[in-house]
């Protein structure tokens, strides 16, 4: 159980990491980014081309080490993110979120067609892991990967709470606040959304390559729109605008998605584990209504912060 | 909100009861627990639906057979939602709570590829598949021999479908097929063969994504090339609509198809005075007593045929993993994994489907004596990589049944491959 | 090759564009981006199916692969759909509204909603494809190197005539121009008397029985299956952002342009690609004109 319970722990940081972003470039920027998983695609691939084991017939699978893969997924992510952000941020709220979709989906399609690049529809597989002669056996590696994981998390949250509380951070909340008011005050609005949008974008990308390093292996079918949704409902349902909803949301989603298969296979028989199946979503989809139904601001609403002297 | 408040703490209640109910089960004890995971939700929900019928009936029939080691066998099926990270959790939840000595699964190979290499390969454990046809998985050594199949790899089928369309002189073929791994790899050996065989030609190629609720573009593509026939490699739910609307725009009745189409699903989504003496290929069930006692089991049960994808290859996975699992000295996955090829052993006594042959099995397995396993699929008998080959079939359609058109036995099937490979 | 793909793009986008309709209105008059609108489209086509259980497709008349039978139960399944609409808005939608939600909790909420009705249907109907009719029409050329299917003539032609019904209902009745006033602006029309609650509930039905209409004719063509929907969703969302939301007209215009994006692009591009060609139209107007085609600059 512990070993299952770290693995699953590895996840939800993952998917944590990539709430987080999305947080810096929604709940904190006011951008409507439904492209997630094309950020994260491109930092998964990144790190996959460059330490993947050579393969004859590909282009890439260099072979490099891990920590090349990673540093070169976040300088791509951010290149693309800078790229996509130029052309997308000019652009009203949910028609953002659309054109984000689209430029996701596209790159799942270039993955999914460009084979000599990314292995097509085979993916790339022999992804190394990082440090895994150290730690032969599944459960010891899992482990080293979860502190891992933790201290990364642990500096992004805190290096988010610093830039936040910046200068910086404090000038893109008045741009959310008010936007008029920030302008006034020779704020350029657009340079720090897209600022804030790199950033978010080469967190996605960090998590990308994390993500496949974990699981050594990497296909187009990772990265469709289902997870950009999962994201989402993640940052919903913990409360946007929030770092801490934005965690809480990946763990109590994700456990609702895992915890529903458990508890379906437990309470029906496989013969009729194809309803099971259906059953399990439903209950999936009753879960997150029950939750915003419950909490409509997330679990963790955002606190509204007027100023600090409010109270004096 | 009250009600709501009621309804949310029940469900609340229930799922933590569920997860903490998991208590890990003792390493040896009985029951035995193997491990399934397909899509049952998801697009490939049409098929899967038979194939977890078959994977019943294997449980049913290695329980009424003996068990495994003496013990009962319990099935645990989980969904992978088509979705890799679910299907992995899945997996590793198989593994490391329910503590299954092996599984079974899955079908989309973006879902088993991470499957191997994040569960499978780490914790050694044996993992048989009824329908992942991916070569790569079995040929770079990733999954370190703990992965097999029952069913051949997609070159198999490819060469044979090959060798098929150079008989009937089909010139000028149009390939539309399904933009995944599976159909970028028939495709590939197809064109391989064809070349090499020559008699055959591959003019346009058309890849369509599934899911979609026309493919008249894709279609409208393909005929554009003026071809006299069709290859069609995908699965059954889309294939309906493209060779529906195929047929409607003009299109020949020179059809090829691949394996997965050979269920009535078929026949009658089309309709089947649309598609008569439209041919396809399958690994071929090698026909014999065996065979046909488990087609005869599955109706009797279901009260439906055994035709389509995955339905013979999983009850012989789950088969092959029991059988194993008894001939192993203890059910961890090393001990397991070596057993494995011990089910079709060199000079071993024959054994069937059904229960009494498992039974028969078993009592032969514990005298120390090799046995030779002849499934649903027919001899299983796995190469140095995990994978299959068999002999293949070509069926058709005749008065809206499928019927066997002719087999390519494993010999021929062995010529034809020095012929292309060489 | 192009008159082809024309005239298949034609016919794809009168679906998309009757269930983009539902789609801009629930966004301009409620503010709000309803992810289950492509069950909306699958309950449609299913409930159909089970009116045609019982009273059969009917023989087909003339040369349509369907008798009147089908246009009945299209019907009934229009009104069921339409209020199933309203039903899932009372249950879930309207107590966020009536709790000030932001509308993208709303957004969240409307895609667990879609998951607990995709997989409602796969447990009462099962996976497999079920099917109106087993007749395959064969296309007939109408012009050379046209090829229709005499069903997708009278789809086009029922899809456009319910789009100039809906419009003239707009223009000139009180109930349309009493939701045109609240597409505006809510807080307006409630000052000049509109009931609220009434318009809600009438835009929900029109949406659903438009999204029946629409999923029906998805499902004569050719099968129907618990996904039928969810596969068009996004085209719809495309189709209306593209025209700009609140405009009946771009809807209607977005949708035809997203059909006709699919099938000419094949003609140029691999097909691989097929799925991104939406996204790119759309990328490709909204830089040119931000608000969509009809939209209002705000």
């Amino acid at each position: 159980m512990l070993s299952y319970l770290v693995f699953f722990a590895c996840i939800v940081l993952i998917l944590g990491m990539l709430t987080l972003a999305l947080n810096l470039q929604w709940g904190f920027t006011g951008l409507f980014n439904a492209g997630v998983v094309g950020f994260y695609a491109i930092g998964a691939y990144t790190h996959a081309i460059l330490t993947a084991a050579p393969q004859p017939r590909y282009v890439g699978n260099f072979g490099l080490p891990w920590i090349v893969g990673v540093l070169a997924a976040m300088a791509a992510t951010a290149l693309a993110g800078w790229l996509i952000g130029m052309l997308t941020i000019r652009l009203r709220g949910d028609y953002l979120a659309i054109a984000t979709f689209g430029v996701a989906v596209s790159i799942q399609l270039v993955a999914l067609n460009w084979e000599p690049l990314t292995g097509g529809s085979q993916g790339l597989a022999r992804i190394g892991k990082p440090l895994a002669e150290l730690f032969p056996t599944p459960f010891g590696f899992n482990l080293w990967f979860l502190g891992l994981m933790f201290v990364l998390m642990a500096t992004i949250y805190w290096a988010l709470d610093r830039v936040l509380m910046s200068p910086w951070g404090r000038a893109l909340k008045a741009i959310r606040e008010d936007e008029t008011a920030a302008v006034a005050l020779g704020k350029s609005a657009r340079r720090f959304r897209l600022e804030a949008f790199v950033l978010g974008s080469t967190l996605m990308g960090l998590a990308g390559a994390l993500y496949v390093s974990f699981i050594g292996f990497v296909s187009p079918f990772d990265f469709l729109p289902i997870v950009t949704f999962q994201v989402w409902a993640m940052l919903i349902v913990g409360g946007s605008g929030n770092n801490r909803g934005a965690l809480l949301g990946a763990l109590i989603v994700w456990a609702i998605w895992a915890g529903s298969g458990v508890a379906v296979a437990k309470l029906v028989p496989p013969s009729h584990a194809a309803q099971g199946a259906a059953i399990q979503v439903i209950l999936i989809g009753l879960l997150l209504m029950l939750v915003l139904l419950f909490r409509p601001r997330g679990l963790i609403g955002e606190a509204a912060v007027v100023s600090r002297h409010v109270n004096d | 909100m009250d009600r709501l408040k009621r309804v949310a703490s029940v469900l609340a209640v229930t799922l933590t009861a569920a997860l903490l109910s998991a208590a890990p089960a003792a390493a040896q004890g009985c029951p035995v627990k193997i491990g399934g995971i397909l899509p049952l939700t998801g697009s490939m929900a049409p098929i899967t639906k038979k194939i977890a019928q078959s994977a019943e009936l294997a449980i049913e029939h290695v329980n009424q057979g003996g068990g495994v080691k003496g013990c009962p066998v319990q099935f645990i099926l989980r969904d992978d939602q088509g979705q890799p990270t679910v299907g992995v959790d899945a997996a590793k939840y198989l593994v490391e709570v329910d503590r299954v000595p092996a599984f079974t699964g899955t079908i989309s190979s973006g879902v088993t590829g991470p499957i191997i290499s994040s569960v499978t390969a780490p914790s050694k454990v044996v993992q048989i598949t009824c329908c992942s046809t991916a070569s790569p998985f079995t040929l770079d050594g990733r999954s370190g021999g703990y992965f097999f199949r029952t069913i051949p790899t997609s070159k198999t089928q490819a060469y044979a479908t090959a060798s098929e369309t150079v008989r009937r002189g089909m010139k000028k073929t149009v390939v539309i097929y399904i933009n995944t791994d599976f159909g970028t790899d028939m495709l590939r050996f197809y064109k391989t063969a064809v070349t090499k065989l020559g008699g055959a030609e591959v003019i346009a190629e058309v890849p369509y994504t599934d899911n979609q609720p026309s493919y008249r573009a894709e279609v409208t593509r393909a005929l554009a090339a003026k071809p006299e026939s069709l290859l069609l490699i995908g699965f059954p739910k889309d294939a309906v609509t493209i060779v529906r609307e195929w047929l409607s725009l003009g299109g020949t009745k020179s059809i090829a198809l691949n394996n997965s189409m050979r269920t009535m699903d078929f026949v009658n989504g089309v309709g089947a005075k649309f598609v008569e003496d439209v041919f396809g290929m399958d690994n071929a069930q090698v026909a014999g007593p065996h065979v046909d006692a488990f087609n005869k089991a599955f109706e009797e049960k279901f009260q439906a045929d055994t035709k389509g994808p995955g339905v013979h290859t999983q009850y012989d996975a789950l088969m092959v993993m029991a059988l194993a699992m008894n001939i192993a000295k203890d059910l961890t996955g090393p001990s397991i994994k070596d057993a494995v090829r011990r089910v079709h052993a060199p000079g071993g006594s024959v054994v069937g489907t059904g229960p009494a042959e498992y039974k028969k099995a078993l009592e032969l397995i514990k005298a120390g004596k090799p046995i030779k396993y002849f499934g649903a699929t027919g001899p299983i008998e796995f190469d140095a990589n995990g994978d299959v080959t068999g002999p293949a079939l070509v069926w058709k359609i005749k008065d809206g049944q499928i019927v066997t058109d002719r087999i390519i036995t494993i010999e021929d099937m062995q010529v034809l491959f020095k012929r292309i490979e060489n | 090759m192009i008159a082809q793909a024309l005239a298949d793009g034609i016919f794809t986008g009168a679906i998309i564009a009757l269930g983009a309709i539902g789609v801009t209105f629930t966004l301009e008059i409620m503010r709000f981006a309803n992810f289950a609108h492509g069950e909306l489209l699958t309950w449609g086509a299913y409930l159909a199916l089970v009116v045609v259980a019982f009273a059969g497709p009917g023989t087909p008349t003339g040369p349509f692969s369907f008798g009147w039978q089908l246009l009945a139960a299209a019907l009934v399944a229009a009104v069921l759909t339409g209020l199933a609409a309203w039903a899932v808005d009372t249950l879930v939608f309207r107590r966020l509204r009536r709790q000030g939600a932001m509308p993208l909790t709303m957004v969240f909420a409307a895609f667990g909603a879609a998951l607990v009705m995709r997989h409602l249907i796969l447990l009462i109907w099962g996976p497999q494809s079920h099917y109106y009719t087993r007749e395959l029409q064969i296309a007939v050329e109408l012009l050379p190197g046209v090829r229709v299917l005499p069903d997708q003539i009278f789809i086009v032609g029922l899809a456009l005539a319910a789009m100039i019904a809906l419009h003239v209902f707009l223009v000139r009745s009180r109930t349309g121009m009493a939701m045109r006033a609240m597409a505006e602006s809510p807080a307006l029309a409630q000052v000049c008397g509109i009931e609220v609650d009434a318009v809600v509930r009438l835009t929900w039905i029109i949406s659903g029985a438009l999204a029946a209409f629409a999923g029906v004719f998805t499902g004569l063509t050719p099968q129907l299956h618990p996904e039928i929907g969810f596969n068009l969703l996004l085209s719809l969302f495309a189709a209306a952002i593209l025209g700009g939301t609140g405009s009946l007209a771009g809807a209607v215009v977005g949708g035809f342009l997203v059909g006709l994006a699919e099938n000419l692009s094949l003609l140029v591009i691999n097909p691989g690609y097929k799925g991104a060609m939406p996204f790119l139209l759309l990328l490709v107007i909204l830089l040119l004109r931000p608000q969509g085609i009809f939209g209002q600059r705000t």
